[in-house]
Parts: structure tokens; sequence; C-alpha cells
């Protein structure tokens, strides 16, 4: 449904997206996971046809996002970063403005309106002005704007920025089913739970290059199965630690961090009855002991050496 | 016809948007109520005045100052006046020939121009129907001119030595009023030459803020007016009445539909940060269609608003319209039109709100200026007119004056609203190329 092949926009000399390529497929949830700046809303630009590439194509639906933008607008609705409402007007004017300028009209719009409104859970507040609503009714509001048209891809850019937990839970269960309904959705965050939670496959995206592309299984199998045993004891007994579990069964590598000593090993589980036994022996405590099983938060600070949060 | 529906929404939001209605009509509204009632016309007062043989008296006057103010005052259809000595003055009031003598002291325009009270005496005739009120708006308003030449002047070229050579101010005064646009085109090219064109660009909006301030003072009077009564005579018979409020009428009413179409235009950029203009971009429409409707709304709510105030003064102020309500209106929507594509265009140029709002407003203050909206158009120094064609409100301007004051049809004389059309046109095409190129760039977003 969407091909994107080594696309690249530059702002003067900075590259903002720096030869991206992926593919989403029909009724697919594609998440683009990347920090700030990483280059997420600027490929939403270029593929909604609002910003020129320099390089690379793209496509959506058969139709050349600069060959064709008409064909890819008729596809397409996108709900951008921003409130992109007019907040002097109530939640039904703005979506009845959205419907006729894309042709719609008369009985079939005004009961789309409707239906939209209730789909966001704004239906009881179709005649307030939206200034006046909460953060996570406007990024509803903001939903259904892009929807009116009834697209079958939706762009949908960081749209549970600045809401609360339980807000955000309900906007996500919106954008699941409205994945269930066969929509193909292309779902930029920043944050690591929403993409592995709701999207079927991923992107990461950093610097305006896209680092890993799969699903979750997919991806964490790129930076190796190990998982990490960390377990603080006093440090004169790093060594003695050390030379112990270089013997037990499946361990990689015995290394120190922050004063605790990091096993890598392919099973965690393995290794705990002869560490807890070592313990024992020594006299020690088994609270201190964490293992840590490879995650796509690990897998980002392994591809680009930063936090996804910092 | 989706430009029709981007139209509604902006029209709707104009209704609904409580702050822009005030700042549009109901400001603009109380201050014509007061300038009406300053004025004392219509139904709270005295209907009007006729014309008025005026004798003055300054000995130390320029002559090219005498000549100018007699010619403007001609001009106004309220005031014939005339110089003499003072023995002559005295005489012709006392013998009825004229209303009243104004009697400029030796030396009361030198120190006017160093910053002093103007010190005005009147003899007026006891007999006349002349209120000392009148005479004193009349003097206002010659006063504001020379003001508004003072504040142009000064905003063109510095008061440093060099442009203003010691010893010649007077000189340069009278230069300024008789028109000499020689020497003070000189000036202004021979700055040119030294520095380049860019560094006079820079120079002159430097001037802008002085050119503000001194605008706010000119608004302030520095008159101090003595009435005397001379000896008593027969009554003479009145002519032809004038409402001295539809010279400002007009101009007022053009002064805030500048600032009106101004903010109407300035939604570009707000919708721009909003990203409901990049919305709209996704819907099957071009740029093209986006700005003509933006341009239509700014076009009926500026119409709207000078209909009103036009409106408002002819019911309140008895504000005489002109004969040709077509010619008005005409008149109405070509000012709308011109000030739309020229704001639009300002628009489009600015990089965001913030700017688009200081240069507008430093424009619309400038271009009042130099247009004529403070100082009727007929009345204003010859080289401000010359700046002022080059500012859309000037033709406007012209145009109400045709149309209102003297009462003709606007094809009497076909000029403001050519240019005016013209300038709709040439603006508004400017705007659209400019935003074309942008949105190929990418830079519209
Ligand atoms: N109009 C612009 N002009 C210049 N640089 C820009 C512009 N828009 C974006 N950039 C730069 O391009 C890079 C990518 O920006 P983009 O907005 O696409 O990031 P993002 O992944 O959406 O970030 P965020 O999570 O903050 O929304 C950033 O370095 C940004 O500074
Ligand atoms: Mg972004």
């Amino acid at each position: 449904m969407i091909i994107v092949e080594n696309l690249v926009k530059r702002y003067g000399s900075h590259r903002a997206v720096d030869g991206i390529t992926f593919e989403v497929a029909k009724g697919e949830l594609f998440g683009l996971l990347g920090p700030n700046g990483a280059g997420k809303t600027t490929t939403i630009g270029v593929l909604s046809t609002l910003l020129p590439a320099d390089g690379g194509r793209a496509s959506i639906g058969g139709h050349d996002v600069a060959g064709d933008p008409g064909g890819v607008r008729r596809l397409i609705g996108v709900v951008p970063q921003e409130i992109a409402l007019y907040q002097d007007l109530n939640a039904r004017d703005n979506l009845l403005f959205w419907g006729r300028i894309h042709g719609l009209g008369g009985k079939a719009l005004g009961t789309r309106v409707e239906r939209l409104l209730e789909l966001v859970a704004l239906g009881e507040h179709a005649r307030q002005k939206v200034e006046t609503f909460s953060g996570g009714m406007k990024r509803r509001l903001n939903l259904a704007a892009g929807l009116i048209h009834n697209p079958e891809v939706l762009f949908l850019d960081e749209p549970t920025v600045g809401i609360d937990a339980q807000a955000r839970t309900k906007l996500l269960a919106l954008i699941g089913d409205l994945a269930a309904d066969g929509l193909t959705i292309i779902y930029t965050t920043h944050y690591l739970e929403e993409a592995e939670q709701l999207c079927h496959r991923i992107g990461v995206i950093d610097q305006g290059r896209m680092v890993a592309v799969g699903d979750k299984e997919d991806l964490i199998s790129q930076i190796g199965d190990e998982d990490r045993v960390r377990v603080q004891v006093p440090s004169e007994r790093h060594r003695a630690l050390t030379s112990a579990a270089e013997t037990w069964p499946g361990v990689d590598s015995v290394s120190e961090r922050r004063g605790k000593l990091e096993i890598r090993v392919a099973d965690g589980g393995a290794v705990l009855p002869p560490l807890q036994a070592w313990l024992a022996a020594e006299g020690l405590d088994l609270a201190q002991l964490e293992v840590i099983r490879p995650n796509l938060e690990t897998l980002y600070l392994n591809l680009t050496g930063r936090g996804l949060r910092e | 016809m989706r430009i029709l529906v981007l139209v509604r929404k902006d029209l709707l939001r104009a209704w609904r948007d409580r702050r822009a209605f005030v700042v549009n009509l109901l400001l603009p509204l109380l201050l014509t109520f007061i300038m009406g009632l300053s004025f004392g016309g219509g139904i709270f007062g005295k209907s009007g005045i006729s014309v008025i043989p005026l004798v003055a008296v300054g000995e130390d006057v320029p002559s090219a100052l005498r000549d100018r103010l007699a010619e403007q005052l001609a001009e106004t259809d309220f005031f014939a006046l005339e110089w003499a000595d003072s023995t002559e003055a005295r005489r012709r009031v006392t013998r009825g020939e004229a209303a009243a003598a104004v009697v400029l002291p030796p030396g009361a325009v030198g120190d006017y121009f160093r910053g002093e009270e103007l010190r005005i005496d009147v003899w007026k005739d006891p007999g006349r129907p002349l209120k000392a009120g009148i005479v004193e708006q009349v003097l206002q308003r010659a006063l504001r001119q020379v003001q508004a030449g003072e504040a142009g002047y000064r905003a063109l070229w510095p008061d440093d030595e060099e442009s203003m050579p010691p010893g010649a101010e007077e000189d340069t005064w009278s230069d300024l009023f008789a028109g000499d646009m020689n020497t003070v085109w000189k000036r202004w090219r021979r700055v040119g030459g030294e520095g380049g064109f860019t560094e006079v660009g820079e120079w002159f909006l430097a001037r802008m803020d002085h050119q503000v301030a001194l605008s706010d003072a000119m608004a302030e009077s520095r008159l101090d007016l003595a009435v005397t009564d001379a000896a008593a005579t027969p009554d003479v018979a009145e002519s032809r009445e004038i409402n001295l409020f539809s010279y400002f009428l007009p101009g007022f009413s053009v002064f805030f539909l500048m600032f009106g179409v101004a903010a109407s235009a300035r939604d570009l950029h707000r919708e721009r940060a909003a990203g409901t203009l990049q919305r709209q971009l996704l819907a099957p429409l071009g740029t093209n269609h986006i700005m003509t409707a933006k341009w239509l709304s700014s076009v009926v709510q500026g119409a709207a608003q000078m209909l009103v105030l036009l409106v408002a003064g002819a019911v309140l102020f008895r504000v005489d319209l002109g004969p040709d309500s077509w010619s008005l209106l005409t008149l109405v929507v070509l000012t709308a039109t011109a000030a739309a594509s020229f704001f639009m265009m300002l628009a489009v140029v600015t990089p965001n709100e913030k700017v688009m709002d200081n240069v507008s407003t430093t424009v619309v203050l400038v271009a009042a200026m130099v247009g004529g909206n403070f100082v009727p158009v007929d009345a204003m120094p010859a080289w401000i007119t010359y700046v002022g064609r080059w500012v859309f409100n000037y033709w406007s301007n012209s145009g109400f004056s045709l149309v209102m004051v003297r009462g003709e049809s606007l094809a009497h004389d076909l000029q403001p609203a050519v240019v005016l059309a013209a300038m709709t046109v040439g603006y508004g095409l400017l705007a659209l190329a400019f935003t074309a190129w942008q949105r190929r760039r990418g830079g519209l977003l």
C-alpha cells in the first residue's frame, strides 16, 4: 500500500530525512518510532504531499507522491502532531467544514459527522467550542477530522502527546479498532510502549535514518537474544564472583557496570541456581539481583547509543 | 464552490469572535461617534456652517506658506482667506467684509516650530453666526497639516545639521509648503547615492519609529486661541451648508478598514501556525483557492465594516454620503479589495504573525498619514500627495472626496477607481505568485 524508497528531505544542508526505505502493507498498523527531531513529521509531510522530497521515491496505493499528489490526497487522511482545528468554532462546525472542503455535503455529511463524534466520544460536546476542550478531547477531535472523508490510509503523528494516561489508553484503543477495521495506518511516536503494544510492525528512525524495521521479535533478535543478569555484591568479591561465573553453563561474559556485575548469558534462568548457591556460600543476600531480557529499549540503545527519552 | 466553503468558515469565525467584533466594529463606531460629536453635527447639534470670508494677519509668515494656506482654505469650501496687515484686517471685520481676522503675532510661527504653543488671536464679527469652536476646528486642521508636513519631513530627513542647514529652517518649510519637491528630492538622492539602496532602506525603516511617535504628537493640539469681538455689523446672508464631518468620516473609515483587513490577512499566519492551512492543502484545494478565499473574506469583512461606519455617520451625524450610492458602494468595495490584496501580499512575504503585525501596523500608520486619512487629500502639502499616490488609501480618500464631498459620480473622474482596481489586481497577483513559489519549495509549511 505504501512504498518508500530511499526518501531524502533536506532543510538547507541538514538532512531531516536521509534516505529511508520501508513498505507498509494494506491494513497494517506501522509504527514509526524515534526521538524528537528524528524526522518522523518530515517523513509524513513528504508522504502526505505537503513537502516536496529532495530524493528517492514514495507511492501510496500506486500513486506516486510527487507525480500524482491529487491521487495520493484522495486516499489519505492526516492527523497532524498539532491540533489543527479552529479553536473558535465548535466540534461539529469543525468537522462539517473539513468534510465540506473534501466535497462532502448534505445529509451524508451530517450523518458522517454525528458518527465520528460518537466514535471519538464527543457526541455530548458537539456544540462546544474547541478552545474549551481538554487536551484529550482536542486530540480525539483532531483524529476525527482526519477521518472525515473516509480515507484508506491514515497518518497519525504523535497523537497521544500531552494527554494523561487514561485518555491515552482510550485513544490507543480507538486506533486499535480503526486498524482492526482494515485501515492502513502509519503511527509515529516516541513512546516505546505504544509502538510495542499497538503496532504490527515498527520502523525505528533516528537522525533521518531508518535504523531497523520489522515486527517486535525481528527487531529484538537483531540485538542477539542474550539475557543480562545484574547482581550487586561488595566490590572486594567481584573477582571471586567473576571467576566463578565464567565456569557456569551458557555464560558469555562477565563485566563490571556501575558497581554491579553483569553476566551475559543465553538464558538468564540457567545461571540462577549456581548464582544462588554461590551467594549462599558467601553468606550474601539474594535481593540485589535483576535479570534483563532484551527489549526494544535495549535495541534502541544499541542502535543509536541514546535513550528514547533523554 | 469550495472557495465559498472557506469564506463561510472565515465569516462564521469572525462572527463568533467577540473580540474581533469589538475591535473592528464597535471601537471604530465609538470613535466615529466621539469624532462626530466633537464636530458638532447631525442629530446632536448644529447641522452645518457656511462659507466664511476670513482675513489673516501674519507679518513674518513666509509668502510661500501664506499662499499655500490661502489656497488650502479656499479648497475646503468653508473659507475664503485673504492676507492683510493688521489695520486693514480690523477695518474689514468691523465693516462686515470679513467674518473674522486670524492674527498670528510676530514670531508666533517661528516659535511654533521651536515647539512652543501657537498663539493665535481671533477678532470676530459679533454679528456673524460664527462660533469660536468652528474657527478653532479649522485652525486645528490647518495646524495638523503643518504638523503632518513636519512629521513627514522629519521622518524622511533626520534632524542633524547636514540635512537641515542651520539658519535655513524657515526656507525649508516654505520650500516644503510651496511643494518644492526638487530640493526635497535632491536630499533623498544624495542619501541614496552615498550608501546604496539597502542603506537607504534601513535608514528609512529607522525613521519609521520616529514617524509613529510624531503621528502621536500630531494628534495633540498646541493651539492657544484667543477670540475677541470686533464692532457689531449687520448680518450677511448664509451660503452653502457643509457638514465638516463629511470630510473626516471616509478617512476614518478607510483607516479602520486597513486595520480590519490587516487582521483578516494575518489569519493566514495563524492558520499556518495552527496547522489548519496544511490541513486545507490536504483536501483537493490549491493554494490559489485558499488565498482567494482568504482574500474574499477580508473583502467582505472590510466592506461591511466600512459601510457600517459610513451609514452610522449618515444616520447619526447627517453626513452627506453623496447623491450616487452606486458610486459610493463601488468605492467601498474597491477600497476593500485593494486593501485585501495589499495585506495578503504583506502576509505572504512576512515570515510569521509577529513580523506581520509589526509591519502592518507601521504600514497602516504611515499609509494613513501620507494617504490622507488624517488630513483630507485635497488639503495636503503637494509633496505628501506625491508620496501618497503610491498607497491605495490615497486613492480611496480621493474617491470619497469626489463622491461624498463634491457629490460627483465615480465616472466623473475615473482615476481613483481605476488605480484601486489596478492595485487590487497587481498586489493580488503578486501575493498568489509568491505563495505558489513558496509552495513549490515547500516553504509554505
Ligand atoms: N521547517 C523546517 N526548517 C528547518 N528544519 C526543520 C524544519 N522542520 C523540521 N526541521 C528539522 O528536521 C529534523 C526533523 O524534524 P521532524 O519534525 O521531522 O522530527 P520529528 O521526528 O517529527 O520530531 P518530534 O518528535 O519532535 O516531532 C529536525 O532536526 C528539525 O529541526
Ligand atoms: Mg514530529
